[in-house]
């Protein structure tokens, strides 16, 4: 089969329905465009989310008095604590040197004694940050002989795993429905085109043209129209990228980065919309009969 | 060449052929006669396999219909020409493109289409036309244009339905005298007519469908 006849003939569909064409290159443009926005959106939200995590931690405070022998023994148990990545030990003196920087004044001198007990800092690894994971650690470390009290932010990290899956969701949702209303309208232009070659599609198939033969041109056709409309949505979120981070600085701008790859995936995301529009359509409105 | 053996086929519950069996040989001219909606063009369509039977099997060269995938109909169809009363032409291409077109389709070599498209376009007399569009031309000029772009791919057979349903009795004639012409340079002709004076004058055998039914029959029983 001549390739150039292949070429010609799909091009020739962009001739003959330039709007049809024109709406869908520009409905892949505007789906990809916006489900870029969101992906970049969720991809550093996701981002912020992780190094949000890295920060949880745990302080469990020590029964008093606590000798050293003791001390040593609660380390020994936390870090023995699966989940444990490594754990900080907060002396007293330390304890009341944070609360000097935290609040300006010396406690000894408010309280004339020290009231704040040695602690240990546990911190976490990744697989335990979470609620339910973080929960069950938490129970354990109560559980330890000489350990009095154990805190953590639960409700900090209930807030971020709620929202991050209520926007991994969203955009699942969302990204699904503009990708199959995208493939709809490829797959109607598509349609449009094989409508209006249907006296030829009949006179292929009279003259013992293969399946591929007559499919390809429609396919190749859907194809290009996910291309360009990847080519273009591509083009549009660099620019928009770059004028918005041009425009705000520091971190904010960091939160708005996307890969070059990106750039080629998105792309290759229209390719994938307009072949999977064409395909469907050829399949359902090229019959193999004569008369179909 | 071409064999139906026990072949029957009904549409909507109505029966068009019942237990039709008959053969066409290598190089034969044969004509199919009967009323309309006798059940002549679906014999023609199971001859390109359009239909398939449902009962019984059609064969065609090296195809068997119960053998058949249908992805492959393309490489029975090469076998054949096949002509219509309303000669399913491209308007939008010229005479020649129209029947290169036929050639191109079926990935032949670019720099054979030329020779052969002119040398067939010369056969049917239209020469000097190939470089017009089909609005252009007469109903006789049209047909032989099909005829051409079935004859293109050297067929063993070629399938005429009602090829000169459209048009005026000399210039039937003159299609008939084509086909025959065709048919003395070894290629089967199965032609499908409710033309009896065209079929008469066609010097071939002749099969007459009625009730589903397929008999020889005598020209003068026409």
């Amino acid at each position: 089969m001549s390739l150039m006849y292949v070429v010609r003939e799909s091009l020739s569909g962009f001739n003959r329905a330039k709007f049809a064409a024109l709406s869908s290159i520009m409905t892949i443009m505007i789906s990809l465009l916006f489900l870029g926005i969101f992906y970049v959106i969720a991809d550093n939200t996701s981002r912020l989310v992780g190094s949000i995590r890295e920060r949880v931690e745990m302080e469990a405070f020590l029964d008093e008095p606590a000798p050293k022998a003791k001390i040593a023994d609660v380390e020994r148990a936390l870090t023995a604590l699966d989940g444990v990545d490594h754990v900080e030990f907060v002396s007293k003196e330390a304890a009341a040197k944070i609360f000097r920087e935290e609040f300006g004044e010396d406690i000894m001198s408010v309280l004339d004694v020290n009231p704040l007990p040695p602690s240990f800092k546990i911190f976490l690894k990744p697989e335990y940050r979470n609620t339910v994971k973080a929960e069950e650690l938490h129970e354990r470390i109560l559980a330890i002989d000489g350990v009095q009290s154990d805190i953590f932010r639960k409700d900090m990290l209930q807030f971020i795993e709620k929202q991050s899956r209520a926007l991994s969701l969203g955009g699942l949702g969302l990204g699904i429905l503009i990708a199959i209303s995208a493939i709809i309208l490829v797959s109607n232009t598509i349609r449009l085109a094989i409508d209006a070659k249907r006296r030829s599609v009949q006179t292929m198939k009279l003259v013992g043209a293969s399946r591929w033969f007559i499919r390809s041109p429609f396919i190749l056709e859907g194809v290009i129209q996910g291309l360009l409309g990847g080519m273009l949505a591509a083009l549009l979120m660099y620019y928009l990228l770059t004028f918005v981070t041009g425009m705000i600085s520091g971190e904010l701008a960091e939160f708005l980065r996307a890969e070059l790859s990106f750039y080629g995936l998105m792309t290759l995301a229209g390719t994938a919309l307009g072949l999977l529009g064409s395909l469907i359509s050829v399949r359902r409105f090229i019959s193999d009969a004569v008369a179909g | 060449m071409i064999n139906f053996s026990h072949v029957s086929v009904s549409f909507r519950g109505q029966p068009v052929l019942a237990d039709v069996s008959f053969h066409v040989n290598p190089g034969e001219f044969v004509s199919l006669v009967g009323e309309t909606a006798a059940g002549k063009t679906t014999i023609l369509r199971l001859m390109y396999f359009d239909l398939r039977p449902d009962q019984g099997e059609v064969s065609v060269g090296t195809y068997t219909s119960s053998l058949f995938r249908k992805k492959d109909v393309h490489l029975l169809r090469r076998t054949l020409g096949i002509v219509f009363q309303d000669f399913r032409l491209l308007e939008d291409r010229t005479v020649y493109e129209n029947v290169a077109f036929a050639l191109e389709v079926t990935g032949a070599p670019p720099s054979e289409i030329g020779q052969r498209v002119l040398r067939v376009i010369s056969d049917v007399g239209l020469s000097h036309k190939r470089n017009n569009m089909p609005n252009e031309l007469s109903g006789g000029e049209l047909q032989r244009v099909v005829i051409a772009r079935a004859l293109v791919n050297s067929p063993k057979v070629l399938l005429a339905d009602e090829p000169t349903g459209n048009l005026d009795p000399a210039t039937s004639m003159e299609i008939l005298q084509l086909l025959k012409a065709i048919n003395g340079s070894g290629t089967a002709i199965v032609l499908a007519s409710h033309n009896y004076d065209l079929v008469r004058r066609s010097e071939s055998r002749i099969l007459k469908l009625a009730d589903g039914s397929i008999a020889e029959i005598d020209p003068q029983q026409l």
